[in-house]
């Protein structure tokens, strides 16, 4: 049985109309880290409802990218839009803010905390009244309860919300760490190598929660090695090679192989040989 | 509950599982009450005083203990605040003996009058640990070794200072600070009291207490959700310099002497009495309730002790013999923490081997509970 029994029906039921809005728009951003260009002259869009595949090679600049996007890395040039608005502040949690949660390659969770703690750490809910904000006394069962009901939203089964998240599985993490950023309402989600490590069931798990974030109306990045994973949920798949971005191609207009991905990655192929 | 509600075919089938996981789980229970053998050692060692001496379990002897806890205590609530966010504040004690040496020089050679010149004292206080919180906190220069150079630098500011020369007689007025005694009640327990609700209800009722764990636990996942990573143990290390000094004015009015040795040895003890609560030295783990009976364990050892003729080398035996059982409770408590949760999303343990080729699969821990493997990554 899969652990994600409804979350592309629940999905569908919400699933936007065609107007697919141009959620995150990066322009021309560039990086250098000393003598090394890490990034430059990117510009990518992702749109609401659609799975962008971002690809690379080890060094291309996927992560670099990633932490741009997430706030925790200035880049040197370029801009940042979400929803053709620019950021409000910088650092993690102006993006945040913005509506841009990111699933990071290591995911990211505080082990000694629990489940709950970990979705609303840093942007915890308050008891009501303006005692309860200016004492700023957390709302323990509210939380723990927006995590239960998001959780049974997604299909998820997953351990109690006070299970501490040092003792759950990868899969499990996963599934927290993507859980969050639905709970928040989030408009961007942004997945570094979230198939990394995980089993093939684990895997497929994951899989059908970016499609229900697709069907959710998020706008996805997904970051990953797996030629295989991009075809089978990206919308659209952008490729990254020493910096640069080197094809951006639609995958509703264009069938591909994963051996013609691996091309692009390589530098074997150029998009307009294709 | 939701837990029972996600019961289904797979959890079923797992309870084909060695019957040993249950013991594994009321263990981890229990170590999620940090400082819960603790508090069972402080009763148990209650009842052997109380039967040791008749003197043990009464009003004015719990007083007491109390007022004898009550300086360590103030200073030991911020002090586990620090620890639990993966630092510590050595400088206390030599803060401390500082703020004597600082109140005597306002008070007496300045002139100023006892007010304010409280008011200076705790001043001195904050602004070395805002010079230790700044220097940790946004410098990322190591805890151990900055405050390490307060405990000895703050100590030779104040010989520096006094000219070695103890001032003496403050007044009746400052006398009531450590001697007084409000509602029955010394006033240092009282402000003992109030330090520690106050602590307590940042650490359990606002955000502050988990923010402090994350950072511990994990400064990078903190930071990215948000955390004040860098502000809020920079606060934590003002507190911390603040109730050194309040400790050291009470020690002051206590002894109606300001002796620059006053502080002497207060931060191992501070250390000791929050390690004992299960506070893990590298941070990330750990409760204030802990670091109380951790507190309390100290005082009611040390007063039994004295009670029933034992000298204090015993005392120091025990309290030493106390942190090394701690040390091994806290080997078990990362071990039972790596424990799997019970209900897994689908399958607890994965192969690697079934993963299609990519080259990072050391980034996420695989088999499910190593956190090593992830928080590494």
């Amino acid at each position: 049985m899969s652990v994600v029994s409804s979350a592309t029906d629940l999905g569908a039921a919400v699933r936007p109309s065609s107007s697919h809005v141009e959620m995150l728009t990066v322009t021309n951003v560039g990086k250098r880290f000393g003598p090394v260009t890490a990034l430059s002259g990117v510009s990518l869009a992702v749109r609401s409802g659609e799975v962008l595949a971002l690809i690379g090679d080890n060094g291309a600049g996927k992560s670099t990218l990633v932490n741009i996007i997430a706030g925790l890395i200035k880049p040197d040039s370029g801009e940042l839009l979400v929803a053709g608005k620019s950021l409000r502040g910088s650092g993690p949690r102006a993006a945040r803010e913005a509506g841009i949660e990111t699933v990071f390659q290591n995911l990211m969770l505080v082990p000694t905390l629990d489940i709950a703690q970990n979705v609303f750490l840093g942007r915890e809910l308050f008891q009501g009244g303006p005692i309860g904000r200016f004492l700023r006394n957390v709302n323990n069962r509210g939380m723990r309860r927006e995590v239960e009901a998001a959780f049974s939203s997604l299909g998820l089964n997953l351990p109690p919300v006070t299970t501490k998240a040092g003792s759950l599985s990868g899969g499990q993490r996963q599934a927290v760490a993507i859980a969050r950023s639905v709970i928040w309402g989030s408009k961007i989600v942004i997945m570094d190598e979230p198939l990394a490590a995980l089993g093939v069931k684990q895997t497929e798990a994951v899989l059908q929660l970016v499609d229900g974030l697709r069907a959710h109306g998020i706008a996805t990045l997904l970051v990953t090695h797996n030629m295989q994973h991009v075809l089978r949920v990206s919308n659209r798949v952008a490729v990254l090679r020493l910096g640069r971005k080197v094809a951006d191609i639609d995958l509703s207009d264009q069938e591909l192989t994963g051996m013609q991905l691996v091309g692009l990655i390589t530098g074997e192929l150029q998009q307009h040989e294709l | 509950m939701y837990a029972e509600v996600a019961i289904d075919e797979r959890v079923k089938s797992r309870n084909a599982e060695p019957v040993s996981r249950g013991n594994i789980y009321t263990l981890r229970r229990l170590g999620a009450a940090q400082g819960g053998g603790l508090v069972v050692a402080l009763i148990g060692i209650s009842i052997y005083f109380s039967f040791m001496s008749v003197a043990f379990l009464t009003r004015a002897n719990f007083t007491v203990i109390l007022l004898q806890s009550s300086i360590l205590g103030i200073v030991a609530v911020p002090g586990a605040m620090l620890l639990v966010s993966g630092a510590l504040d050595l400088s206390v004690g030599s803060l401390a003996g500082l703020a004597a040496a600082s109140f005597g020089t306002f008070n007496q050679i300045f002139g100023i009058p006892l007010g304010w010149s409280i008011v200076l004292t705790l001043a001195v206080g904050a602004t070395w640990g805002l010079g230790n919180g700044i220097l940790v906190s946004y410098f990322r220069c190591s805890p151990v070794i900055v405050t390490l150079a307060g405990y000895s630098a703050a100590a030779g500011v104040a010989q520096l200072i006094t000219n070695e020369n103890t001032r003496y007689s403050f007044g009746p007025a400052f006398a009531v600070l450590g001697n007084g005694v409000e509602f029955g009640i010394p006033v240092p327990v009282i402000i003992f009291s109030f330090v520690f609700v106050v602590g307590a209800y940042a650490w359990y009722r606002t955000p502050i207490g988990r923010h402090l764990i994350g950072i511990g636990a994990n400064r990078d996942a903190a930071m990215a959700a948000g955390v004040p990573v860098s502000r809020l143990p920079c606060i934590i290390y003002v507190l911390s310099g603040t109730a050194a000094a309040a400790g050291g004015l009470i020690l002051t009015s206590q002894l109606n002497a300001a002796s620059v040795q006053i502080g002497l040895g207060l931060e191992l003890q501070v250390l000791t009495a929050i390690l004992l609560g299960g506070v893990a030295f590298n941070g990330g783990r750990g409760s204030l309730w802990g670091t109380l009976a951790g507190i309390l364990f100290i005082g009611v050892l040390n007063n039994g002790l004295t009670l029933i003729n034992v000298g204090p080398y015993i005392a120091s035996i025990c309290i030493g013999g106390a942190l090394l059982l701690a040390a091994v409770l806290d080997v078990v408590y990362r071990h039972l923490e790596n424990v799997p949760a019970r209900e897994p999303l689908i399958d607890t343990h994965v192969d690697t081997q079934e993963e299609s080729g990519h080259d990072a699969p050391h980034a996420i821990s695989v088999t499910a509970g190593s956190s090593r493997a992830w928080e590494g990554g």
